[in-house]
């Protein structure tokens, strides 16, 4: 009797979460798969005929120097992401302990992250203006007689993304460590204290280990949503000027859905997808030896 | 038991088949509707097209509607990008409701065609799209076949500021090249402006298509034709004007800040701008754009030596196709020759010139200069609308090859690499492409 229950249980478990495996399967199991399929073909949206062409489409991304630039776009755009978290830890630090204006302060942080993009992006195009906008400005005013020219140039344009990631995800990053903050005993604190402890040594030999499976997570997250993100650079710069922003997301999106070849898009997100994996395995086998539970 | 295991079974498959139906359904009752609308001798008609509906489509579907009860025109709008165009082809290749639908480049219709969604008009004998559209329609055809109509005239000119030009003792160039333009700017710019000329980046590229589409873009044996001495002299050229003279604004600075060059004409700190017919949208609002001058206007200048050479941009636009999945196509063949001669009209105030020559060129120019006639040299108008006859083209080539031109030559106006390089970089992604999209 007790073992029909148990299977009337589990029956009824997989009734509740049909609806959404229907989901997934539907819109990321399926889809998954037929990309799968489609790396190995010529297919291209609105063409009548499509082909097996076999491993042409992975060679083909192998002998596209454009591929090796967008290799490298993206990995620049990743250092936006430790930068990020490093900054969102010093600041939540901070506006953990009673400060002046802590709340508002706390919300003009977040406040990025729940801005549109479309926003975000003309306000840093008009910020990054080489000649008139503000912080060459700035720049100027601090003596520096060649500022940088920003998204209109090829040197510094990815830089500048990376300024822009690091101010969109610091809110986020922030509100996270703040969490976390919040969850250390004070009497660790307070101990290190006794102990003669320095403010910076508390920091760096109590506070940052405790919040260690925090920057794990953030880190394995950031990482993983910065190489997928495309809508950003779509929105300031498309790729250019030249191709010195075109990250690997981006070249997806184009060859998908500008160029239509669907087969060459497929290859190049199953590599990113490889990319994301071993970035995220290695990152598993290496926090034994920083995260402490 | 299995009783209840076959329940569960019913129900998760009952819910599937809910989601699916779902899915499946809408369409149906769309087909169904027309279809059915059909029947009762009343038909329903959608129409895609990319410009806002207050900028005349919806008065233009208003006033057919009006007339033909039997025949009811719904007017859809996708905007004209990557974005838009992937959901209009999305639409027609799954079959949703579109009956007539808008192409704006050769390339898009190509790739319409190919999917097979664009329906051969020449099964149609009461209209001899040759004839009413002129020669310049035939730049459309494909494999020798009309899949659609071109309705608009499309004018490519150099829009100048008339005081600017008085000042200047400079008289309104009808045929010039690049080096006397690159002159005019530097003597404009003298009587007090900051540029003597802004362009649109999508303009920045038509004398290199003038260039190639004469010369072809592809060599006789089958290579790219991309170093064809006159693309080095045009990125030479435009280089000075934005290094040396200043008369122009450095790309770099212009891509940033998606410079809104047609204010900065109609605000007088630019003297010339490099534009179309789309100018006098902008030109004709006076509030927002007031000015004490007349624009004159001028054909664009050529790469090449000889004015018998020269092909510019331009020809024809706005290319209606009927869907061949239609179930309406009769109906909408009614409507798109209705809309070609004449019906199209109330979009002429926003630059869209009608391309038959059912129509009247007074009236349509009537209509596009609106009540603003007298702040515009009409002479020189009506010279580069109807007058210059220096034959045209419509850019037909892939979205591949525009993309990394564009992507080499930014480098080159950044200062990136030289103009020798640039041009070997392009010939070489060229040919890669080439050998790819055999």
């Amino acid at each position: 009797m007790h073992k029909s229950w148990m299977k009337r249980q589990s029956r009824l478990g997989y009734l509740f979460i049909g609806p959404n495996m229907i989901g997934v399967l539907l819109f990321f199991i399926i889809p998954a798969v037929y990309s799968f399929y489609l790396m190995f073909t010529d297919y291209k949206f609105m063409s009548p005929e499509t082909h097996f062409v076999g491993l042409d489409n992975i060679r083909r991304m192998m002998n596209d120097d454009l591929f090796g630039v967008a290799l490298r776009n993206t990995f620049v755009f990743l250092l936006a992401v430790p930068i990020s978290m490093g900054l969102a830890f010093i600041v939540a630090v901070a506006l953990n302990k009673s400060v002046y204006w802590q709340k508002t302060l706390r919300a003009l942080y977040f406040m990025p992250y729940i801005t549109s993009g479309v926003a975000i992006a003309f306000v840093w195009m008009l910020l990054f203006q080489p000649t008139s906008g503000p912080i060459n400005g700035f720049l100027r005013g601090l003596g520096i007689t060649n500022p940088p020219g920003w998204l209109s140039t090829t040197e510094w344009s990815m830089y500048a993304i990376d300024i822009i990631w690091i101010w969109f995800m610091l809110g986020y990053n922030m509100i996270i460590y703040l969490a976390a903050l919040q969850e250390i005993p004070e009497e660790l604190v307070e101990a290190a204290k006794i102990d003669g402890a320095r403010p910076w040594q508390t920091i760096r030999q109590v506070i940052w280990p405790l919040v260690s499976p925090t920057t794990f997570l953030l880190l394995i997250t950031g990482l993983i949503m910065t190489i997928k993100n495309f809508g950003i650079i779509q929105a300031i710069t498309q790729g250019g000027p030249g191709n010195s922003t075109t990250v690997l997301s981006l070249f997806i999106y184009q060859n998908a859905f500008r160029y239509y070849e669907m087969g060459y898009a497929a290859a190049i997100s199953w590599a990113l997808f490889a990319i994301i994996m071993v970035f995220t395995v290695l990152q598993w086998i290496g926090q034994k030896r920083w995260v402490h539970y | 038991m299995r009783i209840r295991k076959g329940l569960t079974g019913l129900i998760v498959g009952a819910l599937m088949l809910g989601l699916l139906a779902g899915c499946v359904g809408k369409n149906e009752t769309n087909g169904g509707d027309n279809g059915g609308g059909a029947a009762a001798g009343k038909v329903k008609l959608t129409m895609w097209g990319a410009v806002p509906p207050e900028n005349g489509p919806q008065e233009v579907v208003d006033t057919w509607n009006a007339d033909h009860p039997d025949i009811q025109v719904e007017y859809v709008r996708f905007v004209n990008d990557d974005d838009g165009n992937l959901k209009l082809d999305t639409a027609l290749s799954t079959g949703q409701n579109v009956d007539l639908y808008v192409n704006y480049t050769l390339t898009n219709l190509d790739k319409r065609i190919k999917g097979g969604t664009a329906l051969d008009l020449g099964e149609f004998t009461d209209y001899n799209i040759d004839e009413k559209m002129g020669e310049d329609a035939a730049s459309w055809k494909v494999d020798g076949k009309y899949y659609g109509m071109p309705t608009k005239k499309n004018a490519a000119f150099f829009a100048l500021n008339m005081k600017a030009l008085d000042q200047a003792g400079l008289s309104v160039p009808t045929a010039w090249t690049w080096d006397e333009a690159r002159e005019y700017a530097l003597k404009l710019k003298n009587t007090g402006f900051k540029y003597g000329l802004v362009q649109h980046t999508a303009s920045y590229v038509d004398p290199l298509d003038s260039v190639l589409v004469k010369n072809g873009y592809v060599k006789a044996d089958g290579t790219s034709n991309l170093d064809d001495p006159l693309v080095t002299k045009w990125l030479e050229t435009l280089n000075g004007m934005m290094k040396e003279d200043a008369t122009t604004p450095p790309l770099g600075e212009q891509l940033t800040s998606k410079m809104p060059v047609e204010n900065m004409f109609l605000g007088g700190e630019s003297a010339m701008i490099n534009i179309g017919e789309w100018l006098i949208r902008t030109s004709n609002n006076m509030t927002e754009f007031p000015r004490d001058w007349k624009i004159a206007f001028a054909p664009v200048p050529r790469l090449v030596a000889q004015e018998a050479d020269m092909v510019k941009s331009g020809g024809l636009g706005d290319f209606i196709a009927i869907n061949s999945k239609s179930k309406n196509k009769e109906a909408a063949w009614e409507f798109l020759k209705w809309y070609a001669d004449g019906g199209m009209m109330p979009m002429a105030a926003g630059g869209r010139l009608p391309s038959s020559n059912a129509v009247d060129q007074q009236t349509a120019i009537d209509h596009l200069l609106g009540d603003h006639a007298d702040s515009y040299d009409k002479e020189s108008l009506e010279f580069v609308l109807y007058g210059d006859k220096t034959p045209t083209f419509v850019r037909s080539i892939a979205q591949e090859v525009v993309d990394l031109r564009a992507q080499e030559y930014e480098k080159f106006f950044l200062g990136n690499q030289t103009a020798e390089v640039t041009v070997q970089n392009m010939v070489k992604r060229h040919n890669d492409w080439l050998k790819q999209n055999q």
